[in-house]
């Protein structure tokens, strides 16, 4: 569906090389902390800005050859940029209906109603909430292959993050070949979404997972320094010094939980496992 | 392309009101006034700056760069303003022609012939101040465009100038009073070289246009 090998991107303080893959059916998701790169490889994938190296391949083709007729397999939501706010839904209807061949119309206005999105009045007075909303339902309205969203969540109270999320899933419902690359700060946005992940810091992958592996064979070791001296470290990635010892990342839980049966072991969630990957000394 | 000229077409009509106030000045002025070149000038002029102003609305809050992810070009964008730009701006001069006209033969006060041949001189103009809005509103967005057209206007007067007086001093010949006194044939031929000169500018102005778009990073 998507491949990036090796995408080079240098501004004066920070320098971006990323690489990732998204399959077909999957949904993939790029987590990391502001400013860590999620948006630039966003923008380099849909050729916003210009690349210093790298391959990017969407739908099989390289991004150089991409044509117009191609981006209408793409569904885009970007963070900082959308529709003009001085625009309103029914303004964006006719726009839509000519840009996009495969534009439903009629799907379009049905989950407007859904979520109440009001279609006489200017964007730009729109809720953070509406106006999520209707980036991802621009987005999805036209049969696409591939969404390409970023922090589409960003901002949103726990309520209108959920309905997001549960129209990205029934868009996937309705076609097994349909993909998502998506990104977030907020990695519990992600968690019931995702098929795997990929964690950005800065500018690089540092780490790829199966969200299910994530979940289940991650997990902190709290330990008091004795502990720590005598722990088998084949399978610690990242520790850190603590008040009370160390703490420590594994993606071996099982290994400790047996080996080690009196040690506190808190099962990973997403954000600890950030935080340890980035705050963490490596092994 | 189409879905381009419906959006910007949805942009413009968010200042009709004031398109329509502009509209009734004009006609407020010719009927006012017997000068009816000035207002001719004045919708044509309004009129492309109308165009050029959908830029700014696209640039708003970094619109440019979703913009840019729909199935369009960026080749497509500038020809598209382009287009907007020359359609807009003849249609408005075609419309204040035509008033002048009405007024101007109601009123009975000058020839025809003369009228249209002062709106022919506009036409050009009017062209030649599109091709050097758009590159400077699509390089430099809103706020800093504004000011650089006030500075490349300038410079265009400075050296009109420089040529009528220069021509004056180092040839000894009076460049204005010589177009005064061209004789109606040659008028036309005059006429018919300007515009194709324009359009020729409008052309190089594009080209311009599509490098700075292509370059642009949003």
């Amino acid at each position: 569906m998507l491949k990036i090998e090796h995408l080079k991107k240098h501004y004066d303080n920070f320098s971006l090389d990323c690489s990732l893959e998204l399959m077909s059916g999957c949904v993939t998701g790029l987590i990391g902390q502001n400013g860590a790169g999620k948006s630039t490889t966003f923008k380099a994938i849909l050729g916003l800005i210009s690349t210093d190296g790298g391959n990017i391949t969407i739908l099989g083709k390289d991004i150089k050859d991409f044509t117009v007729k191609d981006k209408e397999n793409l569904g885009v939501v970007l963070s900082d940029s959308g529709f003009s706010g001085y625009l309103k839904i029914k303004d964006i209807i006719p726009i839509l209906q000519n840009m996009y061949s495969k534009f439903d119309k009629s799907l379009f206005i049905e989950q407007a109603q859904r979520f109440q999105l009001p279609m006489n009045k200017q964007i730009k007075e729109f809720s953070t909430g509406m106006k999520a909303k209707l980036k991802v339902l621009v987005a999805i309205s036209h049969n696409a292959k591939l969404l390409i969203l970023d922090e589409p969540t960003a901002g949103l109270d726990v309520i209108a993050r959920d309905e997001l999320l549960e129209m990205l899933r029934e868009f996937l419902e309705k076609d097994e070949e349909r993909s998502i690359l998506i990104s977030s700060h907020i990695s519990s946005d992600l968690e019931s979404l995702c098929d795997d992940l990929y964690m950005i810091h800065d500018g690089r992958i540092i780490l790829h997972e199966d969200t299910d592996v994530l979940l289940s064979d991650y997990a902190l070791l709290k330990v008091d320094a004795e502990q720590y001296g005598k722990l088998d470290k084949q399978f610690i990635m990242r520790s850190k010094k603590e008040t009370y010892g160390y703490s420590c990342l594994t993606n071996q839980k099982q290994y400790y939980i047996e080996n080690y049966p009196k040690i506190a072991i808190e099962k990973g969630t997403i954000d600890e496992v950030i935080t340890m990957m980035i705050r963490g000394t490596e092994q | 392309m189409k879905g381009l000229l419906v959006k910007d077409f949805k942009l413009m009509m968010l200042q009709k009101n004031f398109l329509l106030l502009i509209l009734a000045i004009v006609i407020g002025m010719m009927i006012l006034s017997d000068d009816m070149v000035f207002p001719i000038g004045f919708l044509s002029f309004v009129a492309s700056l109308f165009t050029v102003s959908t830029i700014s609305y696209d640039d708003f809050d970094n619109g440019n760069a979703f913009l840019f992810t729909l199935p369009i070009t960026r080749n497509n964008y500038v020809i598209e303003k382009y287009s907007l730009g020359l359609l807009f701006g003849c249609i408005a001069w075609i419309l204040a022609t035509v008033l002048g006209i009405i007024v101007t033969v109601s009123k009975d006060i000058l020839p025809v012939t003369d009228l249209v041949q002062s709106s022919l001189i506009i036409l050009p103009m009017m062209i030649v101040v599109q091709a050097i809005m758009l590159p400077f509103q699509l390089k430099f967005g809103g706020d800093k465009g504004r000011i650089a057209m006030i500075g490349a206007f300038g410079a265009l007067a400075v050296i009109s100038i420089v040529i009528v007086k220069g021509a004056e001093a180092i040839f000894k010949v009076d460049l204005i009073s010589l177009l005064d006194n061209l004789p109606t044939v040659s008028m036309g031929v005059f006429l018919a070289i300007t515009i194709i000169v324009a359009l020729l500018m409008l052309l190089v102005s594009m080209k311009i246009s599509l490098s700075i778009m292509n370059k642009k990073e949003f």
